[in-house]
């Protein structure tokens, strides 16, 4: 089974956590460059390798017909839902694409839920290689306003990535428990709201605390959002108003997603991140004439651009709190989650509105990863003493006749939760009823997200005979699941769900064996290669040392026992057992320890040598 | 025929050990989660009587304890079939909570189960008294929806319709109360072990007041939806 880590797949970054055992605290995994945060960018090596993270994002500046970013993005949507977004990102959508969404990377097309898998596997690497064993469950959070497609493409890219995925937890919810909010009196028995605003999503969460007997309960009230709102916004904003005046300055117009407006976004993504910190900041772009476009911004002037998305941040933050049927006032904490939130104005927004200081001690870049950690704690050690009720962010409903939607389950019920639906024929041996299953809150199904669509096989029979009950369950990770039962001879029907907008079986399993064409040598081959390059170094080193004249004075049998610790390590490297290359490598270490001190003192005497004793 | 008013669910096999057990979670034999038995509902599972005066913290501690033994984080490690088992009881049980902790859908609830109310049904006729009122209402929602069509000033359709909101309102407020009162003469009724035909009466009343409500009810968001 192997560890369990907590992972947040995050628009813009995407990180890793896990609860140490000693401390029982969650911690952030670092990757090779020793940073937490892993970029949520993918490209294609023309020698058909992928590569992840910081290196793919350097990789947007100079192959970007190669590389994605934001593809979170895309996550469970259809080619026609994502058309807004293609005037701003520069996706490059196979015209192919049918129900899934195809990206091309050069030569080649992935669906986005492989392409997630490419970073889940990168954290998965990162994981194992900082354990030094395999890392096999995960919990993964999603945007708490992501619908049952956008989820079910979540937990896909898990199992692409080779994770069981143990749950799907919202992110507010998971900030919630990094935070700990229990174990502060003030908020025990109290309502806290999450505000997270992260690269590409905005969600806003109420929740209760509640101690009991037994442990504490955190239990979602209301939640609500937008799943495509957030830091992404502001740079598109930035972008388009530079891009304008880049135009009149020296009629340059970008192509939109060529490499340059990729290197313009990156700088000014970095004026953004320093005007949280600073009130003015300078661009300074050098243009392809030969000019260097330079301006001067103001916080002041930032916050003009940004007021709007702001705003549209507080709509769903109003309609979470009414569900909840509570007042700004009658918040006890209110939590800020995302790297968005680093920005001044929002802070400041936040805080009026609910007349609090916001929490923001831990970083809002790793706290959603942290809770994902607890909550891969829980489920691990089954963990008693703290128990995580959600709800789903969306109605289910059932479409009727006249295009019009029947509410099976209200938004904002704790899941798991379900509903029944009886259903019979209208004409005589009618043999399917066609079922047309719904998310959101509009009156017409038009308005609302398409789930899937099924077809119940029924006996030829007189009308309105058969009776049939539909089971419509949303699991913990939000997730639906259709059961149907003949009421008249008890027999359980099997249905085929075809998700609207998805993958089904078969599509996985597809990918699933080709994902090995691009799989990472699994844990153990990785960990051998790791081990022997250790080893080659660690033989260099003490073939050197004992070319050296001072490792004459090494006693003989000391010289005895580093020469069949070189033998034993030689062997080991030959066979493709990790464990022993690595104890071979230790008892070498401790072999050659005295042969080591000898070799540093005579460093020193030849440092000193030549030296006057005045100079020491 | 005469409805068992039954407060604890009845005995079943468990689907582990095969032991018959009155167990209402878990299983005296073997301690594994146990299905929901034919024939239970919501009021069952909270071990409450088919009453509709509920205490409503004492509801809440109920499902908070519940959910502490019933919830799928439990069974993470556990045999597909009861993390199954799991998850339909979770579901279950949070979909009682959500029924019995709203009044209106308790009553529409517990009628349901007592035969009375098919789900989902709502008469859609104007109660005869309100024929008159209902009626100026829709030529008033009419005329708002034409002057909005050529773009003529609404102000004065809009007050006029805002008063009958609020008329309507104060009307399903007045509903509101109707229904407090025969809820607590059900409970009377199931306190002194009624007769069923005294039953039947009250729940036949109940089903009016339901439907008058869920018309109303319709009445006023159709006003609202006018009026944004």
């Amino acid at each position: 089974m192997g560890k369990i880590v907590g992972i947040d797949l995050g628009t813009t970054n995407s990180l890793v956590a896990y609860v140490d055992a000693q401390t029982g605290e969650p911690k952030c995994i670092p990757g090779p460059s020793g940073s937490t945060l892993c970029p949520s960018v993918v490209s294609l090596d023309p020698d058909g390798s992928i590569i992840v993270g910081e290196p793919a994002r350097r990789r947007l500046l100079t192959q970007p017909e190669r590389s994605i970013y934001s593809v979170k993005r895309l996550m469970g949507r259809g080619p026609s839902d994502v058309q807004s977004e293609l005037k701003l990102f520069p996706f490059r959508i196979d015209p192919a694409s049918k129900n899934v969404i195809r990206v091309q990377l050069g030569d080649k097309v992935f669906t986005p839920p492989e392409i997630s898998s490419f970073i889940l596997r990168e954290l998965k690497n990162w994981a194992e290689s900082y354990f030094g064993e395999p890392v096999g469950r995960a919990v993964i959070t999603v945007p708490a306003y992501f619908n049952d497609a956008q989820r079910q493409a979540t937990k896909d890219a898990g199992k692409l990535a080779g994770l069981e995925v143990l749950r799907l937890v919202n992110e507010p919810t998971a900030a919630a428990l990094a935070y700990g909010l229990h174990e502060k009196p003030a908020a025990a028995g109290g309502k806290v709201a999450v505000y997270d605003l992260g690269g590409g999503t905005f969600d806003i969460s109420v929740l209760k605390l509640i101690s009991t007997g037994e442990g504490d309960i955190y239990q979602v009230l209301s939640t609500n959002g937008d799943t495509h709102l957030g830091g992404d916004d502001i740079d598109n904003l930035l972008q388009a108003f530079v891009h304008e005046q880049i135009l009149q300055t020296d009629q340059i117009d970008f192509s939109p997603h060529g490499e340059l407006a990729q290197e313009l976004r990156k700088a000014l993504i970095d004026i953004k991140h320093q005007l949280s910190e600073t009130t003015s900041a300078t661009l300074r772009f050098p243009l392809p004439n030969g000019n260097v476009f330079v301006r001067e911004f103001t916080r002041g002037a930032l916050e003009a651009l940004i007021r709007l998305v702001v705003e549209r941040t507080m709509v769903p933050v109003k309609l979470a709190l009414a569900d909840a049927q509570l007042k700004p006032n009658e918040l006890d904490e209110v939590v800020l989650v995302g790297g968005t939130t680093r920005t001044p104005m929002i802070r400041r927004t936040v805080q009026e509105f609910f007349d609090r200081k916001p929490h923001t001690e831990l970083n809002p870049d790793e706290v959603v990863a942290l809770g994902a950690a607890v909550q891969a704690n829980i489920l691990d050690q089954g963990v008693k003493n703290m128990l995580l009720l959600d709800v789903t962010p969306l109605s289910l409903g059932i479409e009727t006749y006249g295009g019009a939607v029947a509410k099976a389950i209200p938004r904002n019920s704790t899941i798991p939760a379900s509903a029944q639906e009886l259903y019979t024929t209208g004409v005589d041996n009618q043999t399917g009823i066609d079922i047309h299953v719904l998310q959101g809150e509009r009156e017409l199904a038009k308005d609302c997200r398409s789930l899937a669509r099924f077809t119940l096989r029924v006996p030829p029979a007189p009308a309105g005979l058969p009776r049939i009950e539909v089971k419509f369950l949303i699991d913990a990770n939000g997730i639906l699941q259709v059961a149907a039962k003949d009421l008249r001879n008890g027999q359980q029907h099997i249905i085929e769900v075809q998700p609207s907008y998805g993958l089904n079986d078969a599509d996985i399993e597809r990918m699933l064996e080709e994902s090995i064409e691009y799989a990472e040598q699994d844990f153990a081959e990785r960990q051998v290669i790791e081990a022997r390059t250790e080893a080659e170094s660690i033989l260099t080193a003490t073939a050197k040392a004992l070319a050296n004249p001072q490792a004459a004075q090494l006693p003989a049998t000391e010289r005895q026992t580093v020469d069949a610790g070189v033998a034993a390590l030689r062997e080991a490297v030959k066979g493709s057992d990790y464990k022993l290359i690595r104890q071979q490598i230790d008892e070498l270490n401790r072999a050659t320890e005295h042969l080591a001190e000898l070799l540093m003192n005579t460093a020193v005497q030849t440092a000193l040598e030549g030296k006057k004793l005045a100079e020491v | 025929m005469a409805t068992p008013l039954h407060t604890t669910n009845p005995p079943l096999a468990c689907w582990n050990c095969h032991e018959r057990t009155i167990g209402t979670h878990f299983c005296p034999g073997c301690g594994k989660l146990l299905q929901l038995p034919q024939g239970s509902d919501y009021f069952a599972m909270f071990e409450l009587p088919r009453k509709l005066w509920i205490e409503m913290g004492a509801l809440e501690q109920k499902f908070l304890q519940l959910s502490w033994k019933l919830h799928p984080d439990n069974f993470v490690g556990a045999t597909e079939q009861e993390r199954e088992i799991s998850l339909q009881r979770s579901s279950e049980l949070n979909d009682a909570y959500r029924t019995l902790r709203d009044p209106i859908a308790r009553v529409e609830y517990l009628l349901a189960i007592e035969g009375t109310r098919k789900n989902g049904e709502n008469k859609q006729q104007a109660p005869p008294e309100l024929l008159e009122e209902v009626f100026e209402l829709n030529e008033s929602l009419d005329e708002l929806r034409e002057a909005k069509a050529d773009g003529s000033d609404t102000a004065l359709l809009r007050c006029r319709l805002e008063d009958a909101e609020k008329n309507f309102e104060e009307k399903q407020n007045e509903v509101d109360g109707l229904l407090q009162s025969k809820a607590r003469e059900w409970d009377a009724a199931i306190d002194a072990s009624a007769q069923e035909a005294a039953r039947k009466k009250i729940m036949a009343q109940l089903n009016e007041l339901l439907n008058r409500r869920s018309y109303i009810r319709n009445l006023v968001v159709n006003v609202q939806k006018e009026l944004l």
